[in-house]
């Protein structure tokens, strides 16, 4: 009891200590957080908007609980905002959309949402480059874009789960998701169905692993015949299981390149016809200020990056540029990751998410595959033994050997006997849980959430940010001045990409000059300021009618300083201000003389 | 008489009055208010025929009617192939509402006829007279000018002010037309056959451009070009996701970005049972149906405005700028070389880039890549645009009798089909789907109408140049334009390059106009400009090139609604041909079947197979799954059934036992359905 109180007592202690106007030290090894959370294990629709919300309730001042629509079944779409008003704003600053699930089985970047909003808040004031993130950033969450899907995935048996719930006439019967596979045994699993036929069959059990069913080979025969997944014929038109939930693809859904369903399976009759789609949709384009997206999927562990087809073309260099070196660092970040263009590298995708962000709203986006297979034996001498076929990691067996030694049978269910209505004495099993091979093992989804965060957390400090530099002023004669003015962008990402320059889809920046009796009689760009002055040379002219009001239709690119060099006339204040949607504001104010 | 009712019509019309013309109460364009009385008065007088729905709201809060016209009892109306009418997408056609309103109108007076309530009983007539009403009710503004968008608002120009260079009636008529400068820079000459015609000046001929050409206005934000950021917004013709002209003016931010366009397509899913499209609107493929390959007749534009858009190509390009930094990167720039700017384009980068000059891109397809592996690339497949060559026929059969009941012969002004509704008709949703803009010009004049003729062309047209066009990666270097010397329009870019199929029409236009007496060009007249000085402002007024005198609806409003009855007439029709069950002792019965299509059209046309569009016709026996021992299954799928007869055949041996009702269900999409029954012996 005695030792109870004491530990109250020190825990109080520690709260306090955390608090960065505290002003106190940290006493403990290990920071106390606030919030106590579970990342070892996976969350429903329901808790893990539980979580965020109590998030949300400790950190009242810098995280907002909204939701930016409704899905298909009427779930809210939960937007999570971190921002600190403070330092203005959310309109001010660039900002970070994060988004995941959108197949209602990639379950994992839900967690990651969770973890970063989690960690952000308990670090802040911790750890300086967090505080410094949260105090210059904007982060957008969408832990789950497609909660039906998420919560129907992890409540139930979780089969194409990948699709949302908007009901699809598979077979074209008229009818919509009338005959799915039925969980006949109700363990909350589909299993498979297995007849035992001694003599008879064309399937035998595997000789080097018990729990593989095998074809067996020219003229010989087996003891069991395969019946299919678990299910009877719900419609009763003959067939079994041939009209499952939904039976499209919401990541087909954008109107980025959007195709019809025969070109781009899965599309559905239009793009924005998801109600989870149009929502996001509109919430994105109602916040220009988002410059950097990543998107959640799995698995694969692959860094994705647009255009996801072909016939798109390669994006301009200058943003391949930004892509690559932030692509090439998350490789280092995320080992078993591979940064890798989607077309070129997986598959075509017509309509998908990140090509709608980059193309059609110029945000730099990545979509990364969560989890790699290659992460169950990690070493280079595991890996070297898996070489031998008769080790029992070999790729037939590294799974059941994983599943025995370190999820203790957890992931795979055996057979058992079952009495089938059509089918009679049958066995069911033989099938591995919904929980593995596309996600990680539970005790390996914290490193999993932590990694991916620190990659994007990387991405967001890399979005844009534009600085000013003290306007320099010669006075020349006939009451000329000449004011050299440096904009830079340290910063990986441009203020706008070159695509969606291009595309015409992000407001230029604007770079304005105010003087009551200033006029500027030209103004044009250097690339050197110093070179410049050690040796003039003919400047361009920037050929724009209104030069108190420039436009610059493709931005400041990354890790770039440029000059601007203005010839004013007249007296008094100057006031330059750089303006741009994803790269913030800066301005200077200068007297001539 | 007539003439004179006509020419009434005609003032009018140009005066922008909404007040009936005389005695005939069709004989009128209908405002937003008028029109909605007109259709809630035939729900209202025939409530068992006509339903009334709000398929949604405008951003101006109009609803979006649908009308859905068929007799009461018998098969529900959703149930039965139906043809849909809709109208105005392109805000400025408005004689497509009122074809579409007057077909209305003819189906309901007519409804006791034989020949009309025969189609009435069998199928569903749904209408959308006016799908963009708030871009239609510009019609009857103070100030008009040829406007199709609707109100959401759109900075066109992207220059971060929206909305703020629209259009000024410098001559006080009421109407925004053209303005021609005298300027060295221009592009243009006077057509030395009828002075109202501007032509581009061909160097090969000697010709030295002398004018140059504006739309008619004054240079509101200071930025150099006149009227480069009109109100609104955007044309629902252009907004739907068939060839969807991505980032071109007036289709939106993205494709289904409007409420109009998604109330459609969300309405359009729901009624599957639409069997064929009827759209009015600014494309055509019934006047010249499409040729052998599937691909429709060219776009018909005014030369003289599309020439006043290209001054302002240059608008949304103003202030890019190179890639300052670059130079830096390659080891030029900085102290070295030339010093300054260095221009280094796009393309000598990809240049440096392909020969391993830059830092490594993306690698492949890691080789660990696990769980994902496996799957393979898929060949690139590319969505159709033009019409199946199997069933071109089709459309070139209902293209005869178009031009049999209209007596139309040539086009009006046409535009692109980029992102039109009807497109979606056919290539996205697989049924018949045409487009008429539901009037014509008499037969083109000899060296008109064919493509390449005269001022023919046109450069820029349509829009702006190619190189804005998606994938379109050479915004290069020296990419800061040039303002008010825009060196008379299309100057701006590699315009034309696969913009050339647009045919110029300004003479036929103006011929047309003379003959009918339509007040429909304004003269050039002098008027002091405050920027440019002394210019001319005359052209085409808008409405009066897209939109015939309303006079002429009397006279192709009954023609048109004859065709949509004709359409009708087509539609694929299933039925259960034959049914016979013989016994074969033991309780077994052997059942033969036939199932036939009578109508004319297939029960999914080549396209709508290819892109399984349309849902296969289901023909089901009518027994327990485990009953069937051989043969075919209880459920059965035909991709496509021919029409004229066309047959298939089935065969089951079932158990069952004497005096058991059998029963056959046929069920189309687009053709009804149908079952039969005979009990077992």
């Amino acid at each position: 009891m005695k030792k109870r109180i004491a530990f109250i007592g020190w825990a109080l202690f520690a709260l306090l200590a955390v608090l960065p106007q505290s002003g106190l030290t940290q006493k403990f090894s290990d920071p106390p957080f606030k919030v106590k959370l579970d990342f070892n294990r996976w969350h429903d629709t329901n808790e893990l908007y539980a979580d965020m919300r109590k998030v949300a309730a400790a950190f009242p001042k810098f995280v907002t609980i909204s939701s930016i629509g409704k899905s298909a079944d009427g779930r809210d779409i939960l937007l999570a905002t971190i921002n600190n008003p403070e330092t203005g704003p959310e309109a001010s600053k660039a900002a970070m959309y994060i988004e995941a699930n959108v197949h209602g089985n990639e379950i994992q970047g839900g967690e990651i949402c969770l973890y970063t909003v989690w960690y952000l808040m308990e670090n802040y004031g911790r750890l300086e480059p967090i505080t410094r993130l949260v105090n210059e950033r904007v982060f957008y969450l969408v832990p789950t874009i497609n909660p039906d899907g998420r919560q129907y995935f992890l409540e139930g048996p979780g089969n194409n789960a990948r699709s949302g719930h908007v009901p699809f006439d598979d077979d074209n019967d008229g009818l919509f998701d009338e005959d799915g596979p039925n969980d006949l045994n109700g363990n909350g699993i589909i299993e498979q169905i297995r007849k035992y036929v001694p003599g008879k069959g064309n399937y035998r059990i595997s000789k080097t692993n018990p729990r593989v069913m095998e074809a067996v080979g020219f003229g010989e025969t087996g003891d069991y015949i395969m019946l299919g997944q678990e299910g009877i014929d719900d419609d009763g038109d003959g067939r079994i299981n041939e009209d499952d939930l939904g039976g499209y693809d919401g990541n087909r859904n954008y109107p980025t390149d959007w195709q019809p369903n025969y070109v781009q399976s899965g599309s559905l009759d239009y793009p924005t016809q998801l109600p989870e789609a149009r929502a996001e949709i509109e919430f994105l384009d109602a916040h220009p200020n988002i410059a950097g997206v990543q998107s959640y999927h799995n698995n694969g562990g692959m860094i994705l990056r647009g255009p996801g087809a072909e016939a798109m073309g390669e994006y301009p260099w200058s943003d391949t540029r930004a892509y690559d070196e932030l692509g090439k660092n998350g490789e280092r970040i995320l080992p078993f990751y591979s940064y890798i263009v989607l077309w070129s590298g997986l598959y075509t995708v017509h309509g998908g998410f990140i090509d709608f962000t980059n193309d059609g709203l110029g945000m730099l986006s990545f979509s990364n595959e969560l989890w790699n297979g290659e992460q169950y034996f990690t070493s280079p001498e595991l890996k070297e033994q898996q070489k031998d076929p008769a080790s029992p990691i070999a790729p037939q067996k590294s799974r059941y050997f994983f599943d025995d030694k370190l999820e203790f049978g957890d992931q795979f269910v055996e057979w058992k006997p079952f009495k089938h209505p059509a089918y009679g004495d049958v066995e069911l099993g033989g099938s591995w849980k919904k929980t593995t091979s596309r996600v990680p093992p539970r005790f390996m989804l914290e490193e999993l959430c932590h990694r991916n965060m620190a990659f994007t957390l990387y991405q967001a400090d890399e979005l844009p940010m534009i600085k000013m530099g003290v306007p320099e002023v010669q006075k020349m004669d006939g009451g000329l001045y000449r004011i050299f003015l440096e904009v830079s962008n340290p910063k990986v990402t441009p203020t706008i990409l070159e695509k969606a320059a291009q595309n015409n889809v992000v407001r230029p920046d604007l770079l304005t000059l105010e003087g009551k009796s200033v006029e500027v009689v030209s103004a044009g760009i250097l690339d050197n300021k110093e070179s410049y002055k050690i040796r003039p040379t003919i400047t361009s002219l920037i050929d724009q009618k209104n030069l108190k009001r420039i436009l610059l239709r493709n931005g400041t690119p990354g890790k770039t300083t440029r000059t601007f060099l203005y010839l004013v006339k007249g007296s008094g204040e100057v006031t330059f201000k750089y303006d741009s949607l994803k790269g913030g504001q800066a301005s200077q104010t200068v007297k001539l003389k | 008489m007539k003439h004179a009712i006509r020419a009434l019509g005609v003032v009018l019309l140009a005066m922008g009055l909404a007040a009936a013309a005389g005695a005939q109460d069709s004989a009128k364009y209908h405002t937003y208010a008028e029109m909605t009385a007109r259709l809630q008065n035939l729900a209202k007088t025939q409530p068992q025929l006509v339903k009334l729905e709000s398929i949604g709201k405008t951003r101006q809060n109009r609803d979006l009617w649908a009308l859905q016209i068929a007799s009461p009892g018998g098969v529900p109306a959703g149930e039965r192939p139906a043809l849909l009418i809709a109208a105005d997408f392109d805000g400025d056609h408005l004689i497509g509402s009122e074809l579409a309103l007057f077909a209305a109108e003819h189906l309901v007076k007519n409804a006791a006829k034989p020949e009309v309530k025969a189609r009435l009983d069998a199928f569903t007539f749904y209408l959308m007279p006016r799908v963009n009403p708030d871009a239609a009710e510009f019609m009857w503004a103070p100030l008009r000018w040829a406007r199709r968008t609707n109100t959401t608002p759109y900075d066109d120009d992207n220059d971060g002010r929206v909305d703020e260079d629209g259009p000024e009636d410098l001559n006080k008529d009421g109407v925004i037309t053209v303005m021609r400068v005298k300027d060295p820079n221009g592009a243009y000459i006077v057509d030395p056959e009828d002075k109202r015609v501007m032509r581009r000046a061909d160097p090969k001929k000697g010709e030295r451009g002398e004018y140059a050409l504006y739309s008619e206005g004054i240079d509101n934000d200071g930025d150099g070009f006149i009227n480069e950021d009109g109100p609104g917004g955007v044309s629902i013709n252009r907004n739907f996701m068939h060839e969807y002209p991505f980032y071109k003016p007036e289709a939106g931010r993205y494709m289904v970005s409007e409420a109009e366009t998604k109330a459609v397509l969300a309405w359009l899913v729901k009624h599957r049972n639409v069997a064929a499209i009827l759209a009015f609107g600014e494309n055509d493929n019934l006047i010249t149906p499409p040729g052998a390959q599937g691909r429709y007749g060219a776009a018909r534009t005014l030369d003289l405005n599309s020439f006043a858009d290209a001054s302002i190509a240059g608008a949304s390009k103003t202030g890019m700028i190179s890639a300052g930094g670059l130079a830096a990167l390659f080891g030029r720039g900085r102290g070295g070389g030339g010093g300054g700017e260095e221009m280094i384009s796009e393309e000598m980068i990809q240049m440096l880039m392909a020969s391993g000059g830059g830092p490594g891109g993306p690698g492949g397809r890691p080789s660990g890549a696990s769980a994902s592996g496996g799957r393979s690339r898929m060949p690139a497949r590319n969505p159709a645009t033009v019409v199946n060559t199997a069933d071109v026929d089709y459309f070139r059969q209902v293209g005869a009798k178009y031009a049999e009941l209209t007596k139309i012969r040539t086009a009006p002004v046409l535009s692109k089909p980029e992102g039109a509704f009807f497109q979606v008709g056919y290539f996205q949703f697989g049924v018949p789907s045409f487009s008429t803009p539901g009037w014509g010009l008499p037969e083109a004049p000899r060296g008109q109408g064919g493509p390449g003729t005269g001022a023919a062309g046109a450069p820029g047209a349509g829009g702006p140049p190619a190189g804005a066009g998606p994938g379109g990666g050479q915004m290069n270097a020296s990419a800061m334009p040039g303002m008010m010397a825009q060196r008379g329009g299309a100057g701006t870019g590699p315009a034309g390059a696969g913009e050339g199929e647009a045919t110029a029409i300004d003479k036929a236009m103006i011929q047309w106009l003379d003959k009918e007496k339509i007040d429909g060009f304004a003269a050039w007249t002098a008027v002091k400009h405050p920027d440019l000085g002394d210019v001319e402002i005359g052209g085409f007024k808008p409405y009066l090139t897209v939109n015939p005198p309303a006079a002429k609806i009397d006279e192709l409003g009954p023609a048109h609604a004859e065709f949509a009855l004709y359409l009708t007439s087509l539609f694929p029709k299933v039925g259960v041909a034959k049914l016979e069950a013989v016994a074969q002792g033991g309780g077994l019965y052997r059942v033969k079947a036939e199932v036939e299509n009578s109508g004319f059209w297939p029960t999914a046309m080549a396209h709508a197979v290819s892109a399984r569009a349309v849902r296969p016709t289901m023909v089901q026996l009518q027994v327990a799954p485990e009953t069937i021992l051989s043969g075919n299954s209880k459920t059965s799928f035909i991709q496509s059934l021919a029409g004229s007869g066309g047959r298939q055949k089935y065969d089951w041996l079932i158990k069952a036992k004497a005096g058991d009702p059998l029963t056959l269900k046929v069920v189309s999409q687009k053709g009804g359905a149908d079952e039969a029954s005979v009990t077992l012996k």
